[in-house]
């Protein structure tokens, strides 16, 4: 269950701070993908806390 | 144009068919169910988010506002990673009580038909122009690939195919929440298609127009960098606010309601849908600026609604353009069959049957099937006279976020549905009329009528005037929706039923259902009452159905089973007719009794229902329910018979041990009331609970395993105030005791007996030496021969007599010795012959034919008087349990060091289960009174001191019944010693 809160927090982070996504657009800093290295990078972490919650809830 | 009419037409039509020909091979078996089950295929099926938005839309987005468009992907990936907390409730709640639409789960939460027909008409309303987008994309997409022919003309003829496939395989079942294996199989690959496409464009804009992630980097860097910069930035409260209602779009719209609730597989197939979606929407969404930049490249430059199809202008290749094509297609054909569906269902349940509820139709199911296809062509019809009339003079993002803001309207509706149980029916329909005209006022109208956006701005939101009409609007519709909603509920009254409603719903809050008796007394009786609305085929089918749902009997008369019986037709017919008929139906059929004792809840109910909630409670809750836990296991495994019983009378607990002492599992019997119970505990339980003094002393019961004793207790569960909460009663097993006690009475008795024979045979043995002296002295007195005859015979006959005093003083006297002093050579024959005599002289047993085959030698190293005690008590149970007429036979053997010796009869032998308890004292087989269950423990006590074995062997081998005692006595040896050595192997 406290991989829900996880998740929650995770989800109002990334709610507050996606602006910071759109920002690549026009930035010659920015690699053009790199929204989407940040957005499976998220996938990754989701993958790894339905893991998490699996044993939890086994427990 | 590098494709014509025809070649449009044959490929659009060749692809419908290609899914035509899926669902087909679904429906027929042709494909291996584990195939169209696999979790993967749900994933796919639930792409149908990605909608011709997904396609066109967001490169027209993008156009306009770069990364923006991402929005769309990220807020529903960001709903499906709180698919534990917020989808996962949901999916139980409508599974719970077959719920297949959100106006369904709204009129069951709020309590009201007109709830679930406010819902549907929001949805119809918020919907139609994301149909009309998608049938907008298909037509513009024809027209501007083969230039000719009427774009509204082609995309209605696209629109009835899809409309055909829907009625075809969208409306198989009567029940909506069925799940539609070959639709979603259909679904599925139209999402792989969409995928493939868009990744095959984007693969060619890659490789094809740029050489490669460098070069494109390159060029964003230097030639391309000037454009990218005339692209506007949204601005964060907006992009948060798109956000927003894309989250709120994955649970609301109606045709991811549809595929995430009603057809869904499981709760592990929704969860690992948490990352997979958003995985496949990553994929989809990577393409978008790839095309984008590639046209720019190229130079080829849409403004407004055109640069929604900027993937045309990639290629001139034929080829380019199908997948661009195809890719639309798949995306616009998916969303609309299953928003027809959904919206067919919403329009069944909350408008047709409301207005006209199907009483006693004669075939309800086909009925209701065919209602249902009528109106998913009338939906996609809709969908394109919207298109036809409204659509085609807007773009695509004016129709798409028209759409999704009218949805959003339901948002603060789901949310106090799962996490506020004090909302109430009149406050969220305040709050979602004046969300919902906010929104008509500012999108829909304008949508219409081509005038500028109504959106009245409250004071302090001065802020907002000049934002896109969207933006202001959502904000000003959800904030008024959701300060309505509150006030009101606040402000008025909550209905027991909306509140019973809303723990039903609410996340944290577990069902307090109450214990009413029901009408209906049986499965019969709901297959009648019920026939009156449904028709008694539909009525037979569904209790038949629910009763086998829930695995119970049509017998089964147990006020619990009932009431959960009636909760699972209640729940099967929401799914056939929506939550208000069906709720109508089952009221109005199966009705409460109300003249009964006072309703109190469901404890048992509760229980099972925390028993499922276990995973989901966390700190103290989670602490509490350990503690439930513990209490509950100390008593379910008590080692003493324990039940309760709620004050109606209602079995609450039956524990492990009272059902194995009763032989009744308590599955079977909780929930039912008292009378109801078998026999003979319905009386003995009814005996207690109406004693006064709650105690009922060693009752004699017959149960399965033979006649008990049983002592009750009762104790009342009146709570703090003094009200009544029934009655908790132990039951112990005093057969035990009992039996110990009656044969303390008969030893006691015996032993009374044997200091009686005691004195007796001492008091007889003087005179018998008298006579028998006188008799000897007659011998020497006389020569007459018939006097010299009498004296013998008085002689022979004194000598009986004290041989029977010599033996009865001897087992009077054979529990009291010394181990071992007394062991002497002994011969088992002749203790076998004085055994017999003794055996004989009882009346009883006289007509079985006794046998001694013993040797005489080899003798025995033992206490001739324990070992005639040993065979006095294997003969005389070998006599008790022959028929007149069987023979008993005592036989020996010497067999190494030891004699074996045996005694077979041909009696009724002993049963298995008996047997291995022989050896204990007090284990009887005979009837009580009559064995002491002390001889056979005394004989193997007997048999230890000898150093000898005992075994008992029943039936003996060779014969059909019968018991063969077996023993091992070890032999004499001439030294005078015995040849006992210690034998592991005996």
């Amino acid at each position: 269950m406290y991989v829900y809160r996880i998740m929650l927090f995770l989800v109002f982070g990334g709610y507050l701070f996606s602006p910071l996504l759109m920002s690549g657009w026009a930035n010659p800093d920015a690699a053009w993908y790199r929204p989407f290295l940040i957005w499976g990078g998220l996938i990754a972490l989701t993958l790894w806390l339905e893991q998490k919650r699996k044993l939890d809830e086994r427990r | 144009m590098s494709l014509n009419l025809p070649g449009l037409l044959a490929l659009g039509v060749g692809y419908l068919s290609l899914l035509f020909l899926c669902a087909l091979a679904v429906e027929r078996g042709w494909l291996p169910i584990r195939l169209v089950r696999h979790p993967a295929v749900y994933t796919l099926a639930l792409g149908v988010y990605a909608s011709a938005w997904a396609v066109y839309g967001s490169l027209e987005f993008a156009s306009h506002y770069g990364f923006g468009y991402l929005a769309y992907y990220l807020g529903v990936a960001g709903a499906f990673l709180l698919a534990p907390v917020l989808l996962v409730p949901i999916q139980r709640m409508t599974r719970t009580h077959q719920l297949s639409s959100l106006a369904d789960l709204f009129a069951f939460r709020f309590r009201s038909r007109w709830v679930g027909t406010l819902l549907t008409l929001v949805s119809l309303l918020a919907v139609l122009p994301l149909l009309a987008l998608q049938i907008q994309t298909m037509g513009h997409a024809i027209h501007r690939l083969s230039g000719v022919g009427s774009p509204s003309l082609l995309a209605l003829g696209f629109s009835l195919l899809i409309a055909l496939f829907a009625m075809l395989f969208g409306a198989r079942h009567s029940h909506l929440s069925a799940r539609h294996d070959s639709l979603l199989a259909a679904i599925a690959l139209e999402s792989l298609v969409k995928l493939v496409a868009m990744l095959a464009l984007g693969a060619f804009a890659l490789f094809g127009i740029f050489e490669g992630p460098a070069d494109l980097q390159a060029w964003l860097d230097g030639a391309g960098h000037l454009d990218q910069t005339r692209i506007a930035q949204l601005d964060p409260a907006q992009w948060r606010t798109l956000l927003l209602l894309f989250f709120s779009a994955a649970f609301l719209m109606p045709h991811m309601f549809h595929i995430t609730f009603a057809e869904t597989l499981d709760r592990r197939t929704l969860l690992q849908s948490s990352w997979a979606l958003p995985l496949f929407l990553l994929l989809m969404a990577l393409p978008v600026p790839l095309i984008l930049w590639a046209t720019q490249r190229l130079g080829v430059h849409e403004v407004g609604a055109g640069a929604a199809y900027l993937a045309f202008g990639l290629s001139s290749s034929w080829w380019v353009d199908s997948l661009a094509f195809i890719a639309g297609l798949a995306a616009a054909s998916g969303t609309m069959i299953i928003i027809s569906l959904a919206l067919s269902g919403m329009v069944l349940n909350h408008l047709v049957l409301v207005a006209h509820p199907p009483i006693a139709q004669p075939d309800l199911y086909r009925w209701l099937r065919w209602l249902r296809r009528g109106l998913i062509a009338a939906v996609i019809v809709g969908g394109w006279l919207f298109y036809r009339l409204v659509g085609v003079r807007h773009d695509l993002s004016t129709l798409g976020l028209a759409s999704f803001v009218g949805m959003a309207q339901c948002l603060p509706g789901m949310l106090a549905l799962l996490y506020w149980p004090g909302a109430n029916r009149k406050g969220m329909v305040s709050g979602l009329a004046v969300g919902m005209a906010i929104w008509l006022a500012g999108l829909w109208v304008p949508l219409l009528t081509d005038y500028p956006a109504m959106v009245f701005l409250p004071p302090g939101l001065e802020i907002l005037d000049g934002a896109p009409a969207w933006y202001s609007v959502t904000l000003v519709s959800l904030a008024a929706n959701i300060l309505t909603f509150i006030l009101v509920s606040l402000a008025t009254r909550t209905s027991a039923g909306e509140r019973a409603a809303a723990e039903a719903c609410s996340v944290d809050a577990v069902v307090r259902p109450m214990r009413l008796p029901l009408v209906a007394t049986n499965g019969a009786e709901f297959k009648r009452h019920l026939a009156r609305v449904l028709g008694e085929d539909v009525a037979n089918r569904e209790v038949e159905r629910a009763l086998n749902a829930l695995g119970l009997s049509p017998l089964d008369g147990r006020p619990y089973a009932l009431r959960r019986l009636r909760d699972r037709i209640q729940a099967n017919l929401s799914g056939l007719m929506g939550p208000s008929v069906a709720q109508d139906i089952v009221d109005r059929c199966l009705p409460y009794r109300h003249n009964g004792p006072s309703a109190t809840e469901d404890i048992h109910f509760v229980e099972s229902r925390l028993e499922a909630y276990r995973s989901r409670l966390t700190g103290l809750a989670r602490e509490l329910d350990g503690l439930r836990r513990y209490h509950r296991r100390t008593l379910t495994r008590l080692p003493i018979g324990l039940c309760a019983f709620g004050e109606d009378g209602e079995l609450l607990m039956w524990n492990d041990a009272l059902a194995e002492l009763s032989g009744i599992e308590g599955d079977s019997v909780i929930g039912a009331h008292r009378d109801t119970l078998p026999t003979p505990w319905n009386d003995l339980l009814g005996q207690i609970l109406a004693t006064p003094q709650g105690r009922l002393y060693k009752q004699p019961v017959s149960l399965a395993r033979g006649q008990r004793y049983l002592t009750l207790h009762r104790a009342g569960l009146q709570g703090e105030q003094g009200e009544d909460g029934g009655n908790v009663i132990l039951v112990e097993d005093h057969s035990e005791m009992k039996w110990l006690e009656d044969e303390l009475v008969h030893a006691a008795r015996l032993a009374s007996i044997g200091q009686l024979a005691t004195g007796v045979a001492h008091e007889i043995g003087n005179p018998i030496t008298g006579i028998s002296s006188l008799a000897q002295n007659l011998r020497y007195d006389t020569d007459d021969p018939v006097l010299l005859e009498t004296a013998d015979q008085i002689q022979n006959l004194t000598d009986r007599v004290s041989k029977i005093v010599g033996s009865l003083v001897g087992f009077a006297h054979g529990g009291r010795h010394v181990a071992g002093a007394n062991f002497v050579s002994t011969s088992m024959a002749s203790v076998t012959d004085e055994a017999l005599h003794l055996i004989q002289l009882a009346r009883s047993g006289e007509d079985i034919q006794y046998e001694n085959r013993c040797p005489t030698a080899p003798a025995v190293f033992g206490d001739a008087q324990r070992l005639q005690q040993v065979m006095i008590n294997l003969l005389g149970n070998a006599r008790d349990a022959s028929k007149p007429g069987d023979r008993v036979i005592v036989d020996a053997n010497p067999e190494d060091r030891y004699l074996h010796l045996t005694i077979t009869d041909e009696g009724h032998g002993i049963a298995p289960q008996v047997r291995d308890h022989l050896f204990e004292p007090f284990t009887t087989t005979k009837p009580a009174g009559e064995g002491t269950g002390l001889g056979l423990p005394l004989v193997y006590s007997i048999v230890a001191e000898h150093d000898g074995q005992i075994e008992i062997e029943s039936p003996p081998a060779g014969q059909v019944s019968g018991t063969r005692i077996h023993l091992w006595l070890p032999l004499h040896q001439e030294n005078g010693e015995s040849t006992h050595e210690p034998d592991s192997d005996r």
